[in-house]
């Protein structure tokens, strides 16, 4: 696996063989239809590219998919059980960027990194040079020592990136993740994804991106406006 | 300022309002009108109910002497010296933007062009001055510890510092413009000089947060409110957070956190140990008065908060994408660990000083750990609060349930801590009202529990 146009890339853990579904899933509050009945099924190895116009209902299916909000109709199920992220087994499995992550205004990037990994049970030196290694992959490392509020729009959103890819997974679930990234990067960001699905990660991607989508996806579903 | 700068200044007021009269003197002295009526209604009864609960014997002794002048000055001192870190956030000359943008921003002198805005804040701190003094001095003759004659001096003496107040807010506002001073230049150089010191920028930055602060406070959201005042921390950026286990890096996070910000540190371990030594000390008499825990509540809930930033940053992450191994609940409990390992050390530590100095017993600091506990559940509900309900900003409910709502916490430190600790030092058998404590305690610290978990399905 490479990064940094050549530098080695942090290995991953192994992804489980999760399957993540939703079935005929829609949502409604009162009479605004925020999300129209739709079918999507995720397996390891596997991308999902979710399309559609704006408010067809990407984020919300993704929402729902990571279980931080319920379906009005249908069913999300992580291997057969109800998607909900209070539960261990679906945080476990499921590293959503949907909007913006928790940020602490008072550390640094790479504290941020070394924060989340530790809380996931990575201890020691190997974690601390974990951190380093997923900024260099994201081209962000001369920025480690940066607080969040001292990053430019672009730059927040390849730290964002960051925080998703060093915790552990088996599924991730991304909203828009080329969005405010110049081509290089969104091209980097491909690649990196792309390593993702090799090892085994499974990907449901709300992107707007057609060079993204075609290298990335196996299945394209299309969000009809709602 | 020349006559045809005011000249200026005239026609642009007289612009800005168009065909509406102008109601700057009524809007200006409505709020006086208020305030003189609220400082009649309940300061003057509130003064004096505090200075008859302070044992108007005890106060008239200790109040005129050297000692209680020295007291006097060093909190006035102590106060006078956060007024410019005041005038750094918001400062006494804040337009609104489109007349920064309009008006000050164009050639007229700013001496010409915020010297109204001056004026009103000026006023502002010498009329609340004088009304300060005034009420304190009428509750120290209404409850009898002086003669009436100190309603004068007091109300003279309010007005002066409300002078002094005014000049080093605009000193602390000067001070924060991002151009710095031009060289040459120095402080105090005049108010004039001051005025002209302020820049567009600086300016800008403290009206647009003025807005934003102001639309939070009406909204309830304090999280704007806290996050817009403070600044942003860049301080040891070098030193790095280390890997360690889950419960353990969320504490070491926390210890990096008060490393960067080391002023909210000393200030909070300073009133942890103020508060701490107040509490031990309320214990060693039955005619302590009921005010001496109070106050010592009120500086440690105050201490104790400021070790505890990492708890709020946890409670105003809520919400967001999850990316932290833990759960909800037991990283909040994990982020109680520094500020209660901190009030700990700094109890033991008073504890120990004031055991030699033969003022308290080594017991005591038993009593000001269970407080401790107290603190930490009421920290934990103050943080995990959240929005307040819509109920609460309804006509019908008013300022008055709204400050409730907010100070629950707060409320139910002071009613625990100081109803128990009054009680231990009146009592033989302390661990009755020991096991009080922890009983009330227990519910305080069960009560933020439920607040957490709330915040947690909410999010």
């Amino acid at each position: 696996m490479l990064g940094r146009r050549g530098a080695a890339i942090p290995a991953v853990h192994e992804p489980a063989d999760h399957v993540l579904r939703a079935t005929g899933v829609g949502k409604k509050i009162d009479e605004a239809v925020l999300l129209l009945p739709a079918d999507v099924q995720l397996r390891r190895a596997q991308c999902v590219v979710l399309r559609g116009p704006n408010g067809s209902g990407k984020t919300t299916l993704l929402r729902i998919l990571a279980g931080t909000m319920s379906a009005s109709e249908g069913e999300a199920t992580l291997d057969g059980s109800p998607v909900d992220e209070r539960q261990d087994a679906t945080r476990t499995a499921v590293a959503a960027l949907i909007g913006a992550p928790a940020t602490y205004r008072d550390l640094t990037l790479v504290d941020h990194l070394v924060l989340i990994d530790s809380t996931w049970g990575h201890v020691g030196e190997p974690a601390d040079d974990r951190a380093d290694e997923i900024l260099e992959l994201l081209e962000i490392d001369h920025l480690a020592e940066r607080f969040p509020h001292e990053l430019s729009s672009g730059q927040q959103q390849l730290f964002h990136l960051s925080m998703v890819l060093v915790r552990p997974s088996s599924i991730l679930l991304l909203d828009e993740p080329e969005q405010r990234l110049d081509p290089d990067k969104r091209e980097l960001l491909t690649r990196i994804l792309l390593d993702r699905k090799a090892d085994g990660s499974g990907l449901l991607i709300a992107c707007h991106d057609p060079a993204m989508t075609d290298a990335l996806a196996d299945t394209v579903v299309d969000l009809q406006s709602a | 300022m020349t006559g045809a700068d005011q000249q200026r200044l005239r026609q642009v007021r007289a612009a800005i309002l168009g065909n509406r009269p102008d109601t700057s003197v009524s809007t200006t002295l409505y709020p006086v009108y208020v305030a003189v009526i609220a400082a009649a209604s309940y300061g003057v009864p509130a003064a004096q109910q505090l200075f008859r609960s302070l044992d108007g014997k005890w106060l008239a002794a200790h109040a005129w002497t050297p000692v209680g002048a020295i007291v006097a000055v060093s909190v006035t001192a102590l106060l006078l010296a956060l007024v410019p870190l005041v005038g750094r956030v918001h400062g006494p000359v804040v337009p609104p933007l489109p007349y920064l943008g309009l008006v000050v921003a164009s050639p007229m002198p700013r001496t010409v062009t915020l010297a109204r805005n001056w004026r009103l804040s000026f006023g502002g701190s010498v009329i609340g001055g004088m009304l300060v003094g005034a009420v304190g001095g009428a509750g120290l003759a209404i409850a009898k510890v002086s003669s009436p004659v100190v309603l004068l001096p007091a109300t003279v003496c309010g007005a002066l510092l409300g002078v002094l107040i005014a000049e080093l807010w605009l000193h602390g506002q000067v001070h924060a413009s991002p151009l710095g001073l031009p060289s040459g230049s120095s402080l105090p150089g005049g108010r004039r000089n001051a005025l002209a010191l302020l820049d567009i920028a600086g300016l800008q930055r403290q009206s647009a947060s003025n807005a934003t602060i102001g639309g939070a406070v009406l909204a309830g959201d304090l999280r704007t409110v806290r996050l817009d005042a403070a600044r942003p921390s860049t301080h040891a950026r070098h030193v790095r957070l280390r890997a360690s286990g889950p419960l353990v890096v969320i504490a070491r996070r926390d210890l990096l956190g008060l490393h960067r910000a080391p002023w909210s540190a000393l200030y909070g371990l300073g009133f942890a140990a103020a508060g701490s030594a107040g509490l031990m000390l309320s214990l060693q008499s039955p005619r302590t008065p009921t005010v001496a825990p109070l106050f010592s509540l009120i500086v440690a809930y105050l201490g104790f908060g400021a070790l505890c930033e990492g708890l709020r940053l946890h409670a105003d992450n809520s919400g967001t994408s999850r990316l932290l191994g833990l759960p909800y609940r037991d990283t909040a409990l994990a982020h109680l660990a520094v500020p209660l390992s901190a009030w700990a050390l700094s109890a033991i530590v008073v504890n120990a000083g004031l055991s030699l100095a033969g003022l308290v017993r080594p017991t005591d600091s038993i009593w000001v750990l269970g407080i401790g506990v107290l603190l930490a559940g009421s920290h934990l509900m103050a943080s995990f609060r959240g929005l307040p309900p819509v109920g609460v900003f309804g006509p019908r409910a008013g300022v008055p349930s709204m400050i409730f709502w907010y100070g629950k916490p707060f409320l139910a430190t002071l009613v625990v801590g100081t109803a128990t600790t009054a009680w231990a030092a009146r009592i033989a058998t302390t661990w009755v009202a020991f096991s009080w404590l922890l009983l009330l305690t227990s519910g305080v610290v069960a009560w933020g529990l439920v607040l957490v978990d709330k915040r947690d399905r909410r999010s």
